[in-house]
């Protein structure tokens, strides 16, 4: 089944970084590090002379930083790059920076790094296979969105749906290509669960909150389930909704991990499922695993509507294919696709029917 | 596992030295850079960078101390920082300092204490400007946020005819049951209002000093104020209304997101440069480089015995392809000594770029202001030179500033401008790297030295008389005159000169003093581009061999012992147009051997021409200098030893101390003294250096 190993490129300018990332790396067989640069400029060269398939990228670096070169590699090499990212406000706002030009996916260094080196080395390593075994960077930089006008709309009570949204790899991406098409009035109100690791989701909920015309933070436990509003799961949270006599409100919990992760996509689904039955939408998107596959299920028997990503526009098409599998998503949709499609079903006409899913068509075409 | 994982760890932690070291260089240098051009937010960005590098490679090796210590700066940094660029500029260096303090403190395996790199409680955050409904400021209440579906359940209360109550409660501290506290407090509320919210969410198995509470209520402040404070349990009660938002709108970042200008940051660290960096220790070159030493050793040794049995090989055998293959094998030999030679050469600016820290800190702590000029830092050097000159160079940079410069209203005072200017350049001279710090300073005045030296016994009045300029100045290195503390004040130098003059000796380098009143006083430093290998002439004196190296020999001259003569108890030899002291090696011969042939090898030290007073030549050779301890040559006449193709030991002259003997003792006196150290000195090392050569 494993062919050959897959080929990594380090580019870090720490020397402790090109010493350790290899090292890590090589715990597992089926990994194989063909080279490492000390910056942006090197790491093209390399690139070209070795040919890696997959690129692993510290974005802090003198001389050609890490984004020049992955603004470099998307426009004309299409080898998935995994961010190597601290843990700091700055470093997080590069580090979705890069996610929106089109990274694969990004492993954080806590501030304990050396205490939680297996399980981060295991993150790394898991990304760098899913990596390998996507299409390479299919992804399409975003356009320069400048922030919309909101015509003076600001979230309302009462929204017409709860869209709960679960996603993990290639997320910050596909998020920022959806969400920005929702308009202010957008009468639904969208609860997402992207697995990203603590410190990463507020600034990624502002940098949303920024492109899009509906508004977006991270949430908080008691914020108020807005018609026209995003709320972003926190890192190491769980998230879930319920309804209370003057609202709906989201509330977090720290509890145990589901499906490895928190938060998990599958607790928001439970609690969608049973607080809101068919005023519910569970949306499946990229995503490596199967966290949100079951949710999807209970969505679905508690008779609300369920849409998973198509594959040819996932990045890793693990938890829609679940999804998908079980049986439990009602439609398949394009990323392109994914906005109307909610607009139509939170729309004042809107009758949640079982017409005939609606293959997502045309994405993908670059 | 264990054993291999800390192997790794280790070699980690090595790595990690190495590279602090150097992204502290950096980090001075570039707060050096922001302190001088302040507005510079590329600057910035470079700082911000390193402290990120050091942060996570701290924490890669678990340094957590440190981690966290550059994880606080690197807030301090960040694009809304609350500091000006001067005082992050102060805060770089304050950080430097400490985080090397804590490197070496891990170095040593010590766990450093946990230091504040900011000192002044200023924090960097930027000020949340939240909208959110907030009561008026009231001591610690301002910290409660209440969420939204609490903001709108007060909402609502408010339009039912309620005011909606911020009660603020202090625990008594003395307080038996402070978990049961938080229940009375609600029981005692709970007939004058609702309790939308408490904080904290749920009671702390410890109990809860401080609780607010959101209370819907159709009463009177006071009269919920009165119910609140249930005594022995409650200490201190502030009751407020809230001020309701009409609606609950989320809070607006707006403008105050990060920007993306993130990816404009390019500015390189100085230094980092190349593509293709190895680390490796230091020592395991060194013993290639001994291996490669041992190998040109070989070589000799065949080439003599080739010398020895080539009368007894018939002609017509593989002759001619035996000596291409020597050839060959000589000529490869040299490149692969010069490439591992090269390995070991690291440019001088790795040394220099601590020089602008440590200037402005000394300017600093004088009150001058001086301009720090660097030309040359790209000269190659030995690494282990390098490492070594450190310590003396960066003494004589201090006293430069401390001492040499004068303060602003002196300078001025004296025509100058206010500002001192002080240069450290670098260059090759033959086989020979040249460092000069030199100043504008006031000078160093020859009479003043003279006098000191007098009085401290250490030379007479009758020689004080007799010395030349460049005598006299030389006597600044003395001991007994530098760390005289007085000496500071008239010379404006001498705080352990004798120290650079020790270190620069045993390097096989010297040190010279350039200086003129009033304009100013230069330091060289003159040290080998190597330790290793020399090419060198080899000459014999009382029937022994010696080696000095090639490059330090301007000319060769043939006499006769008649030639010789005696001017002011220096023998000298007239050679063309001028005159040319001698120093004689070998003891002086008895009357009668005027016809005895001798060879004159002429020494250009740059400042001085000397000729040295030998027997014999006996040819060039490439010599791989061992070194001789301490123990066994207590001359610094003899810098160290090596051993030629057929066995032979030969000593390798201090030509820098033989000068230095030269002019500082009476030239008459130091022929004889001379050639009797270097003789019995010779026994002992020649022995020495056989044993180890076997």
């Amino acid at each position: 089944m494993m062919s050959s190993p897959v080929r990594v490129l380090v580019v870090d300018d720490s020397a402790l970084m090109r010493k350790l990332i290899p090292q890590i790396l090589r715990t597992d067989p089926s990994i194989e590090v063909v080279g490492t640069a000390i910056d942006g400029k090197f790491g093209l060269r390399k690139l070209d002379e070795l040919n890696p398939q997959v690129v692993t990228l510290d974005l802090e670096m003198p001389g050609m930083s890490g984004i020049e070169m992955l603004k470099e590699i998307t426009r004309s090499r299409r080898v998935p790059v995994i961010v190597v990212s601290s843990h700091s406000t700055q470093g997080a706002a590069v580090t979705l920076q890069a996610l929106a030009l089109g990274a694969f996916d990004f492993v954080a260094k806590p501030a304990d790094v050396s205490a939680r080196m297996p399980e981060i080395a295991e993150d790394l390593i898991r990304k760098i296979k899913a990596a390998a075994q996507s299409r390479g960077m299919q992804i399409r930089p975003l356009p320069e969105m400048r922030p919309q006008s909101r015509n003076g709309q600001a979230p309302k009570l009462g929204p017409s749906r709860i869209v709960a949204v679960g996603v993990s790899t290639g997320g910050p991406h596909a998020l920022q290509v959806m969400l920005p098409q929702l308009p202010a009035d957008f009468p639904g109100s969208i609860v997402v669960v992207q697995h990203m690791p603590e410190g990463f989701t507020d600034m990624f909920a502002r940098r949303l909150d920024e492109m899009c015309s509906i508004r977006v933070k991270e949430a908080q436990s008691g914020d108020l389930l807005l018609a026209g509003r995003a709320l972003i799961c926190p890192g190491s949270r769980h998230i879930k909704v319920k309804r209370l006599p003057l609202g709906d409100v989201v509330v977090l919990n720290e509890e145990p991990r589901v499906n490895g992760h928190r938060p998990s996509a599958d607790v928001l689904f439970k609690s969608l499922a049973e607080e809101f039955g068919p005023k519910g939408i569970a949306l499946l998107m990229t995503g490596m695993g199967e966290d949100g596959a079951m949710g999807m299920g209970n969505v679905k028997a508690a008779g609300g509507l369920t849409i998973a990503q198509s594959e040819e526009s996932c990045v890793v098409y693990g938890m829609p294919k679940a999804a998908i599998e079980h049986g439990f998503a009602q439609r398949v949709v394009s990323l392109d696709l994914l906005s109307t499609t909610l607009q139509a079903q939170c729309g004042p006409e809107q009758k949640p029917t079982a017409d005939e899913a609606k293959r997502g068509a045309g994405a993908g075409s670059n | 596992m264990s054993r291999p994982t800390d192997e790794r760890g280790a070699e980690l932690r090595q790595i990690f030295f190495e590279s602090a070291q150097e992204l502290l260089e950096s980090l001075n240098h570039a707060a050096l850079k922001l302190e001088n051009q302040q507005g510079d937010s590329e600057t910035v960005r470079t700082i911000r960078r390193i402290v990120h590098t050091l942060k996570g490679d701290s924490a890669a090796c678990g340094f957590r101390a440190l981690t966290n210590a550059a994880h606080e700066l690197e807030d301090a940094l960040a694009e809304e920082s609350a500091f000006s660029h001067a005082e992050l500029a102060e805060i770089a260096f304050r950080a430097a300092d400490l985080f090397g303090t804590m490197v070496s403190s891990y170095r040593r395996g010590q766990e450093p204490s946990p230091k504040k790199v900011l000192k002044n409680g200023k924090s960097n955050k930027a000020g949340s400007r939240r909208k959110a409904v907030r009561p008026t400021p009231a001591s610690q209440a301002a910290a409660v946020r209440w969420s939204e579906y609490e903001q709108l359940q007060a909402e609502s209360a408010v339009q039912q005819g309620k005011h909606v109550l911020h009660v603020a409660i202090q625990i008594d501290p003395g307080c038996a049951m402070p978990i049961a506290a938080r229940q009375l407090v609600l029981n005692a509320l709970a007939p004058v209002g609702q309790v939308l919210a408490v904080r904290p969410e749920a009671p702390s198995p410890k109990g809860d000093r401080l609780l607010d509470l959101l209370l819907a209520s159709g009463r009177a402040a006071g009269e919920v104020e009165g119910k609140a404070r249930i005594p022995t349990v409650v200490e201190k009660v502030s009751v407020r209304a809230l001020e309701i938002a009409i609606h609950p709108a989320p809070e607006q970042g707006g403008a105050n997101t990060a920007s993306a200008s993130q990816e404009q940051s390019q500015a390189s660290y100085t230094g980092i440069s190349a593509e293709h960096i190895i680390r490796v220790e230091a020592t395991r070159v060194d013993i290639v480089l001994n291996l490669v030493g041992e190998l040109i050793i070989a070589k000799s040794m065949l080439q003599q015995a080739y010398t020895e049995l080539l009368p007894q090989l018939p002609k017509e055998t593989s002759r001619g392809r035996f000596i291409d293959a020597l050839g060959f094998h000589a000529r490869v030999l040299s490149d692969l000594q010069r490439s591992v030679m090269k390995i070991r050469m690291v440019p001088v600016e790795q040394l220099l770029r601590r020089f602008p820290r440590i200037v402005r800190d000394v300017a600093r702590e004088c009150g001058k202001e001086v301009e720090l000029v660097i030309h040359g830092a790209d000269t190659d050097l030995d690494k282990s030179l390098l490492d070594v000159i450190a310590e003396p160079l960066t003494h004589l940079v201090r006293n430069a500033v401390s001492h040499g410069l004068e303060s602003a209203a002196e300078r001025v005072k004296s025509g100058k401008s206010a500002r001192g200017r002080l240069q450290l350049s670098s260059y090759h001279h033959g086989n020979q790297v040249i460092i000069e710090v030199a100043d504008d300073g006031r000078g160093i005045d020859p009479q003043r030295v003279k006098a000191k030296a007098v009085e401290k016994g250490l030379i007479s009045n009758e020689e004080s008389a007799r010395l030349s300029e460049r005598e006299t100045l030389d006597l600044v290195f003395k001991p007994g005159l530098s760390t005289a503390e007085q000496i500071t004040e008239i010379s404006g130098r001498g705080v352990g000169l004798d120290v650079v003059k020790a270190v620069l000796e045993k390097l096989k380098g010297s040190v010279e003093i350039d200086t003129a009143l009033g304009k100013g006083t230069t330091f060289r430093l003159q040290v080998p581009l190597t330790l290793a290998i020399i090419k060198a002439l080899l000459f014999r004196v009382g029937g022994r061999l010696y080696a000095i190296p090639l490059n330090a020999v301007a000319e060769i001259a043939r006499s006769h012992e008649r030639d010789i003569h005696l001017v002011e108890n220096t023998e000298v030899l007239q050679l063309r147009n001028s005159v040319l002291p001698l120093a004689r090696l070998g003891h002086r011969p008895t009357a009668g051997t005027g016809d005895k042939k001798i060879f004159v090898l002429t020494i250009d030290t740059g400042k001085r021409k000397l000729g040295l007073l030998v027997d014999a030549l006996a040819g060039e050779e490439e010599l791989v200098i061992k070194a001789l301890d301490d123990e066994t040559v207590s001359s610094e006449l003899v810098s160290g030893a090596s051993i030629l193709g057929d066995g032979r030991v030969v000593l390798i002259v201090n030509l820098a101390a033989i000068v230095d003997r030269f002019s500082t003792t009476r030239p008459a006196q130091a022929g004889g003294a001379l050639s009797g150290l270097l003789l019995t000195e010779s026994d002992r090392a020649t022995a020495a250096a056989a044993g180890e050569g076997r």
